[in-house]
């Protein structure tokens, strides 16, 4: 019993972490991004290779169906905590960590104890028992065929007449760098998106706070005093946050890193020069990578004219083109926005621009940028899907609602 | 003529491979991580998922490192190999395309889409590198005369494969990175599948396939010293030792690769693949061939 205690002690030194995002967190996230860096904690990519599954945010609902899902698909030694403001991420995963080595009771199950079954719609993103009863009922035998409860996969035409198998999978909400709480519901036959069938952001509890990234914006709307140097900073962090997800995606975790540990530096109050200069050169070694550029090349095409008609506007509309384009303007934003993070001179509260384009609108940035993205999807290659995500990147805080007259505070 | 080793040697074989691997994962992460991870690993229950294959997973898993193995019994330390085959090169071909079969029933397995577009992109990725690989490994017996290993190894006393067939050897290394689906031919376990062939797996599974994807890399890169790089041939040092710097200085390169360069996509590299590179190997062997056979 002294071994087996000392051996779990030592496995889960330093346990392996999912995060599980929710809209309208991002304060939270990024304590917890920092938080596990600094510890040295490994983050993992899907549930079954976590010990401890971090909640970040707040649920909109009781007992949310998805985390249900996300926490059944962890296996033993397995602890579920959750971090609703930044300040405490510390001290809550600490709490994880103890919970972890005390082994016995789980403190944390997502529902209060385990249930009998474990797949439903959108909790594991994955499984193949999704295909939809709408979409069953259109066929034509009566009574679909089961496995272990789970139905078969229907099928369609694919994009080359071929009569294929056609699964419907819920991507999203616990997927490693992916838009917080977003479900993107897709038809795929093999690994090509036939259809996107639908886009959502799982309940999440109202915000007080007006979207991290506009905040800058949003308070200056509202009278506060805000800097032009604030606001270039915040732009900059939001770009390289946008750029991390991007090339974390792309599968470039050293240039990944680089981005996201710069990002930290800009929102930790870093000197322009200090942060101008790695900028430069994080863009001019992704800026200038040939394998990057014919990887994301002509995928994701939004030309301005369709930017313009479906109301998209920032770096997607600049950027007039594919993924490299819009990755190479983020970047050049990014390196604009560093040099300019010290302009003592205000903001006018008339500026409208936030990081992923006018503010001013009826409607946020973000919500133009999930209206294209269904068009943008049809027919990709799942990897060419991910990179036309994560290079639009909407904000799903900014399609929170916010609550009357707190736009000042923060 | 070199003698194959006694029998201990394979029994010896996984001992001495896995600590090696074990080792590149830290080298690769900078960091004691992996230790840990593997303890950890250790100590998890396994999981299922609904309706899975478990057969299909278990037997995937275990055949992934089982095939790293059986190929590196040719791969000489210094100037004897575990077994000297006679036909060495085209059991190590023949061992390392086991893996092909692997890692798509690990992605079979738990019944799960990412699990399984990441087994789809590995065949995917076996058509797109196998073809310049398998004319690379040709290039080199023909350089020799040989498909025997040792023997391709003790051609090159004079000068290395390596300088006299460049494209030979790049090859190589490209397809060492593909065939282990390690860096930035990843994609089967690729970060946007959360993991894809490895999502779902937990445990003593999950370590098999990532140790065995390790050991594999280790295997592969191991190979090029005695296909392109002199073998255990070299001034001063014995012959394993020799061995030993070569195949960490493949390794060094290919990690030093994997930090310049995002994941390559097979809708993307296939082409080039067929278009480029297999001419390019074919175009080497017959450079080859002219130069040995007057």
């Amino acid at each position: 019993m002294e071994l087996r205690s000392a051996l779990l002690r030592a496995a889960l030194a330093r346990p392996a972490v999912l995060t599980a995002v929710l809209p309208g967190a991002t304060r939270a996230r990024l304590a917890v991004e920092r938080e596990l860096r600094a510890r040295r904690w490994p983050r993992v990519l899907s549930p079954a290779a976590a010990d401890l599954l971090v909640v970040v945010g707040r649920p909109g609902e009781d007992e949310p169906a998805w985390l249900e899902g996300t926490w059944q698909a962890l296996s033993e030694p397995r602890a579920l905590v959750r971090v609703e403001e930044a300040a405490d991420a510390g001290a809550v995963l600490d709490a994880g960590h103890a919970a972890l080595l005390r082994g016995g009771p789980r403190t944390g199950t997502a529902a209060g104890g385990p249930r009998p079954h474990h797949a439903s719609p959108v909790t594991d993103p994955g499984h193949l028992d999704h295909a939809h009863a709408d979409h069953m009922a259109a066929h034509s035998h009566d009574s679909p065929m089961l496995i272990s409860g789970l139905p078969l996969a229907d099928r369609a035409d694919d994009r080359d007449g071929l009569r294929l198998d056609r699964l419907h999978v819920p991507f999203g909400p616990v997927l490693p760098d992916w838009p917080a709480g977003l479900v993107v519901r897709l038809a795929l036959q093999g690994d090509v998106v036939q259809e996107v069938t639908g886009v959502e952001l799982v309940p999440a509890a109202p915000e007080p706070r007006p979207a991290f990234w506009d905040e800058p914006w949003r308070r200056a709307a509202a009278g506060a005093p805000v800097t032009r140097g604030e606001a270039a900073r915040r732009r900059c962090a939001a770009h390289l946050d946008s750029l991390g997800r991007l090339l974390a995606v792309a599968d470039w975790p050293d240039a990944a890193t680089r981005a996201r540990r710069l990002r930290d530096a800009a929102l930790a109050d870093a000197p322009a020069a200090e942060l101008a200069y790695p900028a430069r050169r994080l863009a001019r070694r992704v800026g200038r990578s040939r394998t990057l550029r014919w990887l994301t090349s002509g995928i994701g095409v939004l030309p301005r004219e369709r930017a313009l008609a479906a109301g998209v506007g920032g770096p997607a509309l600049e950027a007039d083109g594919d993924v490299w384009r819009r990755t190479v303007q983020w970047l050049a934003e990014a390196v604009r926005a560093a040099e300019a993070c010290e302009d003592p001179r205000p903001l006018p509260p008339g500026d409208p621009y936030g990081p992923r384009g006018e503010l001013t609108g009826e409607q946020p940035p973000s919500r133009a940028l999930l209206d294209v993205l269904p068009s943008l999807l049809h027919g990709a290659e799942l990897a060419a899907a991910r990179l036309t995500l994560a290079s639009l990147d909407p904000d799903p805080d900014e399609l929170l609602p916010v609550a009357a007259g707190e736009v000042a505070r923060g | 003529m070199a003698d194959s080793a006694p029998l201990w040697a394979a029994a010896a074989l996984p001992l001495l491979l896995a600590p090696a691997a074990l080792a590149v994962a830290c080298a690769d992460g900078r960091s004691v991580a992996p230790v840990r991870e593997v303890l950890r690993l250790l100590v998890q229950q396994p999981r299922r998922t609904r309706a899975a294959d478990a057969l299909a997973t278990r037997t995937g898993t275990v055949l992934l490192p089982l095939a790293a193995v059986l190929a590196a019994a040719v791969v000489p330390l210094g100037a004897t190999p575990v077994s000297d085959l006679g036909d060495g090169v085209v059991w190590f071909n023949a061992m390392e395309a086991l893996a092909w079969a692997a890692v798509w029933l690990t992605g079979w397995g738990p019944n799960s889409t990412l699990s399984l577009v990441g087994g789809y992109r590995f065949l995917a990725q076996g058509l797109a590198y196998e073809i310049p690989h398998m004319l690379a490994l040709t290039t080199a017996a023909l350089g020799a005369g040989s498909l025997r290993v040792t023997e391709i190894a003790d051609a090159q006393r004079g000068l290395w494969f390596a300088v006299w067939m460049p494209a030979a050897f790049a090859l190589y290394l490209l397809s060492a990175a593909a065939m282990s689906f390690w860096g930035p031919f990843g994609q089967p376990a690729g970060r946007d599948l959360a993991g894809g062939v490895a999502t779902e797996l937990t445990g003593v599974g999950r370590l098999l396939l990532l140790g065995g994807r390790r050991l594999l890399l280790l295997t592969s890169a191991a190979m090029a010293v005695p296909l392109f790089l002199g073998g255990g041939h070299g001034p001063l040092l014995p012959g394993w030792a020799w061995t030993l710097v070569k195949t960490g200085a493949v390794l060094a390169l290919l990690l030093w690769l994997r930090r310049r360069l995002p994941g390559v996509r097979m809708d993307r590299y296939t082409e080039l693949s067929w278009v480029v590179l297999t001419p390019l190997a074919v175009l080497q062997a017959l450079v080859v061939a002219v130069v040995v056979l007057p």
